[in-house]
């Protein structure tokens, strides 16, 4: 294991340099340039807030930084899913003509959402400073942690989803449409207290999805650090998902190549 | 100290006979037993044995489909063994597949940079060298524009240019001793010939018999996976010439 992620470590110019020439790439020759990762959520934001306001009354100053925080959170997961899918079949090229450990491909795919997620949050907390002010700033620091959880779930899943998809292409499409559904069961875009309102509490209770952005949403929506039921299901998940990764990558590496 | 050992590698791919299996086959076809696109074992190396040390020079030979790149990325470490024993260690540089793994979107220098960082340099050693591989490359001031406008023959000269400025202990070669146009040609011919002598190790996979002779001392004829003849390298090519022309005779 430490001999692996020695390897990792000496390659770390190479996928540091993919990860900035990826994040050159996605706005070359663009006018907006890296603001369309920021455009995305914000335009998302106001047509949502839009509805909200006019059908529901909903405040505005409330709800936009509740659902900026949860659409930042959601893009990062199902960008790391979804782009993890590809992350070997994209590297192809260097998997054929290079020995170097295939860790590297899916940390490529993110630490580039990671990026993009930073920038969301960015947003995030200044938007919440200027509408309601932030109550307890010291409570960010959860960010943090929040950020390296986010991450090693990223790499692991990011993992496990290339390995799938490039035995079975047509993963990245089904997960497409799982998070299709699972956007409106992981309160996202309403709060999850409704989901105990109505019976569905278990829902809520039971989905990684909900405890993630709760880890987001209470330090820099409500001041508070994160309660210990959501930090110990992330942690599990994170865990499972690490240990999944590791045991594919233990076991899998010497194959992928057959399936590229 | 580099060395090679290989102890009955042998090498087994099992492929579809279609491109890739989808979810619906897997799931639907009673899970292989019925499949239309049944899975072919391939053996692509058998029971191959190789012990190099220093001041080897290997040339591998063989027909088509007989193995030869196989054997060379087993060495690179790029295919494991399905069975038997491999320990290569020292610095390898491989040379094969070269015009792959290009960002096209990416200027030539931006390339030379991350395709170098992909062979083990760093920041510090590619400062150094920028400057001489752009000047090896002759690409001037088409170095500055994405390498997706390159046509194939500027693609291979930089990549030429990339791959063979580090000093390997072990180096990879596969068909790549006619890279670009028939000026460059004899500029990177008296590159491999410098860097040759300098690596340790060096295993040579080609057709051109010549070439073999010139730069290898012992040879390696491969088979259908299987080794058919090895030892010095006149007497290996002397071995594969006079079975192709029974085969062609026959």
């Amino acid at each position: 294991m430490t001999a692996y992620l020695g390897s990792v470590w000496s390659c770390r110019y190479f996928w540091l340099s993919l990860v900035r020439m990826d994040l050159r790439n996605r706005y070359r020759g663009s006018v907006l340039g890296i603001g369309w990762s920021l455009a995305h959520p914000l335009a998302a934001t106001v047509v949502i807030c839009a509805v909200y306001y006019k059908l529901l009354k909903a405040d505005v100053t409330e709800f936009v930084p509740f659902l900026l925080a949860g659409l930042a959170c959601w893009n990062y997961l199902v960008g790391v899913t979804l782009s993890g899918c590809q992350c070997f079949v994209q590297a192809e090229p260097y998997i054929r003509q290079h020995a170097l450990p295939l860790a590297i491909y899916p940390l490529r795919t993110t630490l580039g959402a990671t990026v993009h997620l930073a920038l969301a949050l960015g947003v995030v907390i200044a938007l919440t400073a200027a509408l309601r002010g932030l109550h307890h700033p010291t409570a960010l620091l959860a960010l943090v942690p929040t950020m390296a959880l986010l991450m090693l779930l990223g790499w692991s899943v990011g993992v496990l989803a290339g390995f799938v998809n490039t035995v079975f292409r047509d993963t990245h499409h089904l997960l497409e449409v799982t998070f299709q559904i699972l956007f409106y069961l992981s309160a996202v875009i309403y709060p999850k207290e409704l989901l105990y309102q109505n019976g569905l509490g278990w829902l809520a209770a039971c989905n990684p999805l909900v405890a993630f952005q709760s880890l987001i949403r209470d330090p820099v929506l409500y001041g508070s650090w994160p309660s210990g039921s959501d930090i110990a299901l992330t942690m599990a998940v994170a865990g499972l998902a690490t240990t999944a990764a590791a045991v594919v990558l233990r076991y899998g590496s010497r194959h992928l190549i057959h399936y590229l | 100290m580099a060395s090679i050992l290989l102890e009955h590698v042998h090498l087994t791919f099992r492929v579809r006979q279609q491109y890739q299996i989808t979810l619906k086959e897997y799931l639907l076809r009673g899970m292989f037993r019925n499949s239309r696109n049944p899975i072919r074992e391939i053996h692509a190396l058998r029971d191959v044995s190789l012990d190099l040390r220093p001041g080897d020079r290997l040339g591998v030979l063989g027909g088509n489909g007989a193995g030869k790149s196989t054997l060379l990325k087993l060495l690179a470490g790029i295919y494991e063994p399905s069975r038997g024993i491999r320990r290569v260690s020292g610095r390898i540089s491989s040379l094969f597949e070269l015009s792959l793994g290009f960002e096209m979107e990416a200027s030539g220098r931006q390339n030379i940079l991350y395709r170098g960082y992909l062979q083990g340099e760093t920041p510090r050693s590619m400062r150094k060298k920028l400057d001489e591989i752009a000047a090896f490359s002759e690409l001037g001031e088409f170095l500055d524009t994405p390498v997706r406008y390159y046509s194939a023959g500027m693609l291979v000269r930089l990549a030429f240019s990339i791959a063979t400025a580090i000093e390997p202990e072990i180096l990879l070669v596969d068909e790549v001793l006619s890279a670009g146009d028939l000026a460059f040609q004899e500029k990177a011919r008296r590159r491999m010939r410098e860097m040759m002598a300098k690596a340790q190790i060096i295993v040579v996979v080609s057709h051109d018999l010549d070439s073999l002779r010139r730069l290898c001392d012992r040879g390696l004829w491969l088979d259908q996976g299987q080794v058919r003849a090895e030892g010095p390298i006149d007497q290996v090519i002397a071995a594969y010439t006079s079975h192709v022309e029974a085969r062609r005779a026959a």
